[in-house]
């Protein structure tokens, strides 16, 4: 059979393509698949699984531990993203401004996104450390500013708050550098044309900057909200006793009564809250 | 150099015709995470690996309250690995799960000889039929309370073995406006937590099993301890605390903790340490306010008088996984042997000398062992180090009281049920009540399963 040449070519695409479709199969398919079938199980080490129907999911929705979790993570979401973004835009604003070590300043801004997580967990720790930390030093001792000595990461009060700081700090270089990109993009006519226009400072900021960064920073938020809704490491190693859902997650499959089946349950939850949450983004908000 | 070659692979050759051994892979877990022991133990390794040609063993070592979960991950992947040293608790609790190879372990005890074990630590490893052993006691290690002898004495206190004496005084010496603290109990959801309530909880006879073998957790003992327990938690630093906060202790800035034997060469070398770095050496060095006298200002209360005394501590043993091949188990029977020769045992026992308490009788009393290479045995006196050896007979747990073993208990504790319950009560503010019922209930669970 002759085939004519745009048959050919789709054909090598589908061949060129398939060892890619094959690893992603493998790596992310199969362990999702796998997860959502567990997730109808009660999963017992050593032994047979129970099949169990929707009762995973039924007691997800009994019991108050998920519905907490759900909270402390929509808090958490909330926090983090509206404080990258914001901040990562204040300071790209600031920095398109032109000033003496400018460069250098630029650069040093990026460290806390490049350092090891694990090593800037022990020094938020040390700096809280109810005893020997700076922060109660400074706050007690120096200023007189609280009435006693804290334990801002242990308390489960503060902990949250805490946390949500220290992922700002932590990812906020990563928005910084993606809108100071596209800043110095911007057309500097269009500047032009807003001042001939009797506009402001403020008013060029909403009517050329804000919407020339429409998508940057729409992109920005998606991102951000998939990264830290999965976001695991962060959290659990800087305040384990904030349980968003993955770190929740964790606790369900891996200590205490181990629940794997339950666990599973859990993390299907998660994965149908982040994809409804990202069609919905993109479809109104990104207009993809 | 040539000759040295040659002497080598002759060695090799020779060891390997005399002591004709299957090529084997083997995996060791320890609970030894500090670098400096990982590496004493990879030294022991190491030199039976050369002793064993063919024999590969890789050497992990596993955080204590990582391990249960560790080796659920590992179970469901099918790579648990050949032995590991854990608790008792979590020995007993992997040989309730039926993972654990018993009648290799028993034979080698047997082999090594009954009688050499003390019996106290031979018993808490014990299976439920005569003659059989879940793993086999390694060292063992007796808590206690350390206080700093001269406060008590200057402000004319008693110390700390009753649970008037122990309230009061942290009542006492908790001046958090002085950033100062009356004790250190543990409040986080771990393992230090647990030791530290069952310590309590046994010295006013509360239990988790009757005699007969039922569930008896939620009773009034229990919720007095806990209530006690909140009371004690008051006088803590601030927020949750583990055993690392003894730092504060040794800083001190703190009246009494509960630890383990372990302190005593922490103790030591810290003095060690902050002597060599000040005084004679370098005179000009200001380093941080360590106090040269803590050592000599240190007292420790083993027993805890309740309604009944009390003594609380753990073996920690050497257990074998089922299910290997036939050059697997010889491996493993082979390298359990050589841990147990004279000098590597005592090689393992010098790493911490004080805390790692020996299991066997004709060890304790060689002079080798009694001679470290630290010294924190003379520090401290031979009659010192007897009768913490000796208090390792006496000690208690909830899967082992009055010289019976509860398999169901180590389970219990391998879940963590009682951190959590002391962590909601302490720092989230649950009340006792709700906090024992919750645990109970969450106990019956882990029983069914």
């Amino acid at each position: 059979m002759q085939l004519s040449l745009t048959q050919k070519e789709s054909r090598l695409g589908l061949k060129l393509i398939a060892p890619s479709i094959g690893v992603i199969g493998i790596l992310i398919l199969y362990p999702i698949l796998y997860n959502i079938y567990l997730s109808f199980f009660n999963v017992r080490l050593g032994e047979e699984n129970v099949f169990v129907g929707l009762g995973n999911y039924e007691r997800m929705l009994r019991e108050s531990g998920f519905f907490s979790s759900l909270v402390t993570t929509i808090i958490y979401l909330a926090g983090s993203i509206i404080g990258t973004t914001v901040l990562g835009l204040a300071v790209a604003l600031m920095m398109n401004i032109k000033f003496p070590f400018r460069n250098i300043t630029r650069t040093v801004i990026l460290l806390p996104y490049f350092a090891p997580v694990i090593s800037v967990v022990f020094g938020w720790q040390f700096f809280f450390d109810p005893v020997n930390g700076i922060y109660n030093h400074l706050m007690v001792e120096t200023f007189g500013l609280a009435g006693g000595r804290h334990n801002p990461i242990g308390e489960p009060g503060s902990a949250l708050g805490i946390v949500i700081i220290f992922s700002i700090w932590k990812n906020f270089p990563i928005s910084y550098l993606l809108i100071i990109s596209k800043l110095q993009a911007i057309n500097k006519d269009q500047y032009e044309a807003a001042a001939m226009d009797e506009c402001g400072p403020i008013a060029r900021f909403f009517h050329v900057t804000l919407p020339e960064l429409y998508f940057v920073l729409g992109t920005l938020i998606i991102l951000r909200l998939i990264w830290n809704l999965n976001k695991f490491e962060e959290v659990f190693l800087l305040a384990p006793n904030v349980r968003t859902l993955p770190v929740f997650t964790y606790y369900t499959a891996f200590t205490g009564v181990i629940d794997q089946g339950y666990a599973a349950a859990i993390s299907v939850a998660q994965f149908v809250i982040l994809t409804a949450l990202i069609i919905f983004y993109v479809k109104k908000v990104l207009k993809w | 150099m040539q000759k040295l070659l040659y002497g080598i692979i002759s060695f090799l050759i020779f060891s390997f015709s005399a002591n004709p051994v299957k090529a084997a892979a083997i995996e060791f877990w320890i609970t030894e995470t500090q670098s400096d022991r990982v590496k004493i133990i990879q030294l022991l390794i190491d030199t039976f690996q050369a002793l064993n040609p063919g024999i590969n063993v890789k050497l992990i070592p596993v955080d204590e309250n990582d391990l249960p979960s560790q080796i659920a991950a590992a179970a469901a992947a099918g790579a648990l690995p050949n032995i590991i040293e854990a608790g008792s608790e979590l020995i007993i609790a992997f040989g309730e799960e039926g993972i654990l190879d018993v009648p290799l372990s028993s034979e080698i005890v047997r082999q090594l000889g009954e009688k050499r074990f003390y019996k106290g630590a031979l018993k808490m490893l014990s299976a439920p039929e005569k003659g059989r052993y879940y793993g086999l006691p390694y060292h063992g290690w007796v808590q206690g309370i350390w206080y700093r002898k001269d406060w008590f004495e200057k402000e004319g206190l008693k110390p700390p073995d009753t649970w008037e004496n122990i309230l009061r005084a942290a009542r006492v010496f908790h001046k958090p406006e002085n950033n100062q603290y009356g004790i250190l109990i543990g409040t986080k959801s771990e393992v230090y937590t647990e030791q530290c309530f069952t310590h309590l909880a046994l010295s006013n006879r509360a239990r988790e099993f009757n005699e007969n073998g039922e569930l008896v957790f939620d009773s009034p003992e229990t919720l007095e301890t806990l209530k006690y327990y909140r009371e004690l938690a008051g006088f803590n630093p601030p927020g949750p605390q583990s055993w690392r906060a003894r730092d504060y202790y040794i800083q001190g800035r703190m009246a009494m903790f509960f630890y383990s034997t372990y302190i005593m060469d922490d103790l030591a070398l810290a003095k060690e340490a902050a002597e060599s770095l000040s005084g004679e050496y370098f005179s000009n060095l200001k380093g941080g306010t360590f106090d040269p006298e803590l050592v000599n200002n240190t007292g420790a209360v083993t027993i805890i008088k309740g309604t009944k005394p009390a003594g609380y501590g753990a073996i920690v043993g050497l257990c074998l996984m089922k299910g290997k091949s036939r050059a697997e188990k010889d491996a493993v029977k082979r390298l359990v042997e050589f841990m147990y020769e004279p000098f590597a045992y005592i090689t393992f026992l010098h790493m911490a000398p004080g805390g790692m308490i020996p299991v066997i009788k004709d060890i304790a009393s060689m002079p080798e062992y009694l001679n470290d290479p630290r010294h924190v045995f003379k520090r401290y006196g031979g009659e010192k180090i007897e009768e913490i050896i000796e208090g390792l007979e006496s000690i208690e747990s909830f899967t082992s009281v009055d010289g019976r073993i509860f398999p169901q208990a180590g389970r219990i504790y391998s879940k963590m049920i009682i951190p959590q319950m002391i962590y909601s009560v302490t720092i989230e503010g649950k009340s006792p009540e709700e906090a024992v019922k919750w645990a109970e209930e969450e106990m019956k669970k882990v029983i069914k399963d």
